[in-house]
């Protein structure tokens, strides 16, 4: 029997990937205080989804190209106002989730595929599932090293990066592509909510434990796996849900992390104050 | 081009400026440097002697510019200061050297290139408090930043890239907190780190943008003494200030902004009371006949 046919198997491995996937491009996410685009992403590719479910084709696909759009859209409006994407993310989010609910109210039928959408059910995952989610991180993971210091600037000294000459347009539009990317990827493991959790969480709780860039990518990609993988173990012994497992662990993991730098903060700051001249 | 009859626009009591075009053949130590510095490809004798230079530059955001018929030249070794009230148009000017803020009229010349041609050649040091102080990087790959452009895509520093940052780090006197995150240095420090950054890209022009913003003693020393080591090599530095008595300091020369430019030349030539007063307005007060602070009101 081949190894891929437990459906244990395949939601441990989707597991370990959305995790690590989300740990790194949460890094970034973080850093460029990315969470509120990142939670309007896991909407605004809604009516992209609804749209494919209309049109009978790869419901990914069609929130991944949706998902596009919208960080195209972003991008330009963002562009007229600074660095700031808050207020067109706003715009996108209404709007695309909007449009959505729109289409589904003009169809009647179909919901419970969608319901299945917004919650996830890693346990469904099928290996075509597996293997898309296996080619995405690749690609954003490979993306990220390749960019990473020009991104690094960008995210650091915006008008540096624009000072030194670098194509500050293109690298947002990398960057958010990468973040949906990510997102797409991720949700019909963890239905479109929940994914939030592993896009900020481990790199969140990365950032509490360690100041070192070089640090945060490996310790959040290894704070998304754990989760994730101890997420699908405990909803199996405990028979609950396991998406929420995950996002559960991940926030209890945050809290933990939290109180630890509480208690450590407090010597590490005297003997800072006395090593001072 | 044609255009060099004074305009109607600026307050009357203002010299028309006029920039000596000649350059100062007793700066020996900048010559020789700046020889050594300019490639080969840079062929025309007459731009090797001139590192900016704007005639009668009018920047605009949209369609209203901001600053207006701009005019000087500045050249190797040399630094010069941008002294203007809130608003006058300072950081803006420094911008359009850099190219991200376009020149509807006259034109910018940054070593006989478009200023966005030039980037390679300029380095910009941003106010140290506009970066986020909670941003996860280190002191050291913050100066190791100034050489990303040098180092190229899709590639990572080499030898001499840290040879480089590291040198820069020296001699803004911060090596020992090469390894503390940026966040958790003083504002001067912070400052001081940012200009290590821009040492590192070995510029032939530094832009800096108010700069000894509430930096203490030790930071300015600091932060001067690199300064004035660039300028030994040739650069030529542009600080926007409204430290009157730091533009004498650092800068031979100065350029007076509110808008439109109401003196380019020698610190002591501009620096008068009858031009600084035009430039700020009524808020210029006068001390003891030769010395001029100016008010905010
Ligand atoms: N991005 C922008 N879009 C439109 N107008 C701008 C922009 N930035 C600045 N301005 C305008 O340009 C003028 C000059 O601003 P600038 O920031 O260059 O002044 P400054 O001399 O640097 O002032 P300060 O001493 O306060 O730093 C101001 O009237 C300002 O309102
Ligand atoms: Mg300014």
């Amino acid at each position: 029997m081949n190894w891929f046919d437990s459906a244990m198997h395949r939601a441990l491995l989707e597991a370990a990937l959305v995790g690590a996937m989300g740990g790194v491009v949460g890094v970034f996410v973080v850093a460029r205080r990315l969470s509120f685009f990142t939670m309007a992403l896991t909407h605004a590719t809604f009516p992209g989804i609804v749209i494919a479910a209309l049109l009978g084709i790869n419901l990914l696909l069609g929130g991944g190209v949706f998902g596009l759009l919208i960080v195209a859209g972003v991008v330009m409006l963002g562009r007229g106002r600074g660095q700031d994407f808050t207020a067109a993310t706003g715009v996108a989010l209404a709007g695309g989730f909007a449009l959505g609910v729109v289409l589904i109210s003009a169809q009647s039928g179909f919901t419970k595929d969608l319901t299945a959408y917004t919650v996830g059910d890693i346990l469904t995952v099928d290996t075509f599932d597996l293997a898309t989610t296996a080619a995405v991180t690749c690609v954003v993971l490979l993306t990220l090293a390749m960019l990473g210091k020009e991104l690094l600037l960008r995210a650091f000294d915006p008008d540096g990066a624009a000072a030194a000459g670098l194509p500050v347009v293109l690298l947002d539009l990398a960057l958010l592509a990468l973040v949906e990317m990510a997102v797409v990827a991720t949700v019909p493991a963890l239905g479109a909510i929940l994914t939030l959790a592993l896009l900020v969480g481990p790199a969140a709780t990365a950032r509490l434990l360690s100041d070192r860039l070089a640090l945060l990518f490996p310790l959040a990609a290894a704070i998304g796996v754990a989760c994730g993988l101890a997420g699908i173990w405990i909803s199996m012994v405990a028979d609950v849900a396991a998406g929420a497992s995950i996002a559960l662990l991940v926030g209890a993991v945050f809290a933990v992390a939290l109180l630890l730098r509480r208690g450590v903060r407090r010597p590490r700051r005297s003997t800072a104050l006395s090593g001072a001249d | 081009m044609a255009d060099t009859a004074p305009p109607a626009s600026p307050p009357d009591g203002v010299p028309p400026d006029a920039p000596p075009e000649a350059v100062p053949p007793d700066a020996a130590g900048p010559q020789a440097a700046t020889s050594e510095t300019v490639g080969p490809e840079d062929g025309a004798p007459r731009e090797r002697d001139v590192t900016l230079r704007m005639e009668h530059a009018s920047i605009a955001y949209g369609d209203v510019p901001v600053l207006e018929k701009i005019h000087g030249i500045v050249h190797p070794g040399e630094a010069v200061a941008l002294i203007g009230p809130n608003g006058a148009g300072k950081s803006t000017l420094i911008k359009a050297i850099l190219g991200l803020v376009p020149v509807v009229r006259g034109r910018i010349e940054v070593l006989g290139r478009t200023p966005a041609l030039a980037r390679r050649d300029v380095a910009y040091v941003p106010q140290a408090d506009t970066l986020d102080p909670d941003f996860p990087v280190s002191v050291e790959q913050v100066v190791m930043m100034g050489r990303y452009r040098k180092i190229g895509w899709l590639r990572r520093p080499g030898r001499a890239d840290r040879t480089a940052a590291a040198e820069a780090l020296e001699q803004v006197g911060l090596t020992q907190r090469a390894r503390h995150r940026f966040g958790t240095l003083s504002g001067g420090q912070r400052q001081r780190v940012l200009l290590a950054r821009a040492i590192a890209a070995q510029p032939r022009l530094l832009l800096l943008d108010e700069p000894f913003n509430g930096v203490d003693a030790v930071s300015q020393h600091a932060l001067l003494e690199a300064i004035s080591v660039l300028k030994g090599r040739g650069a030529s530095v542009v600080i926007s200030t409204h430290d009157l008595a730091i533009a004498h300091l650092a800068c031979e020369e100065v350029c007076l902004l509110n808008r439109y430019q109401f003196g380019f030349g020698p610190a002591e030539e501009v620096l008068t009371p009858e031009c600084l007063r035009a430039t700020y307005g009524g808020h210029a007060l006068e001390l003891r006949g030769d010395r001029v602070i100016v008010a905010q009101s």
